[in-house]
């Protein structure tokens, strides 16, 4: 266990990749294992999806099926070669000793759809982010955590990098939409995180 | 429509028209992001932030609000835009809907 960084800037531009050989190996292989997923979607609803993809492919039109279709046909095939992509990229540079900046947002993308779809699979929620005592999916437990982990290296890089905000953006929308949900619960119903 | 060329993309807000001097226009479609257990907190800070130009503390703001509340509208406009906004945030793993707000 060592707690050095395993991605940082280069000072000759681009990122440095500093992974054991068991990580590179996981990241080439675990994207290709969602890309042959992905090979079979087409214009279905989100409804009539496999589970383990309909939270990469999820609804704009909760209440309208008519709106729902048209949305999925303007924009399904873009978001599918989207996340095509860049798991495509991951799995060809998970060898690499450096990424240009380009590459580093494919990693950020694919370690985000590879945590949507094993997140899904292991019922991930947020009281039981952790295995279950059985010890069932053991693998996909550890791979989900290790994900994350990576991923939260790249957004710590990547925040740092943004440009400055957009003069005026924050009034676009209010703060508060809706105000306070009632009774301490969510707009859903489910209780409010304890964690405030 | 791809937007992951990294942080030297413009967010879309400076492409768009200043509209501060006209009379504010009908704003029909709120985009609504629902609170999902997988996402990190810091990645939809971080999203908000590149794809609509956000402050840090707005985004952070909005974020909690989908987090403890369980949705927040991060934007809204005419039928288009609310769907392109939709489109790139799917694009980005998060997940959002629109809704008309009459």
């Amino acid at each position: 266990m060592s707690f050095r960084r395993r991605i940082r800037p280069s000072r000759g531009g681009g990122y440095e990749l500093r992974l054991a050989t068991e990580e590179r190996d996981l990241l080439a292989a675990l994207p290709l294992q969602l890309i042959s997923l992905l090979d079979d979607v087409g214009d279905e609803l989100p409804g009539d999806l496999p589970d383990a993809l309909r939270r990469l492919l999820p609804p704009a039109y909760t209440t309208d099926p008519d709106a729902e279709q048209a949305y999925v046909s303007l924009t399904r095939k873009d978001l599918v070669e989207h996340h095509r992509e860049s798991l495509e990229t991951m799995s060809a540079t998970a060898k690499a000793t450096r990424l240009d900046e380009e590459q580093l947002m494919a990693w950020l993308a694919a370690l985000n759809d590879l945590r949507l779809v094993l997140g899904s699979m292991l019922g991930v929620t947020e009281e039981e982010a952790d295995p279950p005592a059985d010890n069932m999916h053991q693998a996909e437990w550890i791979a989900y955590h290790y994900l994350g982990g990576l991923q939260s290296e790249l957004i710590d890089i990547l925040e740092g990098e943004l440009p400055d905000p957009v003069p005026g953006a924050d009034d676009q929308v209010p703060d508060d939409h809706w105000g306070e949900p009632p009774g301490d619960l969510r707009w859903d119903g489910t209780p409010q995180p304890g964690d405030r | 429509m791809r937007d992951t060329t990294g942080s030297t993309a413009v967010p879309t807000e400076v492409e768009r028209p200043e509209t501060a001097e006209v009379p504010a226009p009908e704003l029909p479609w709120l985009v609504i992001v629902w609170n999902d257990p997988i996402n990190l907190m810091t990645y939809v800070t971080y999203v908000f932030q590149k794809l609509f130009g956000y402050s840090r503390a707005k985004a952070h703001k909005l974020m909690l609000d989908v987090h403890y509340k369980g949705r927040a509208v991060v934007s809204s406009g005419p039928k288009e835009r609310a769907e392109l906004d939709v489109a790139r945030l799917h694009q980005h793993g998060l997940w959002a809907t629109m809704e008309h707000s009459g």
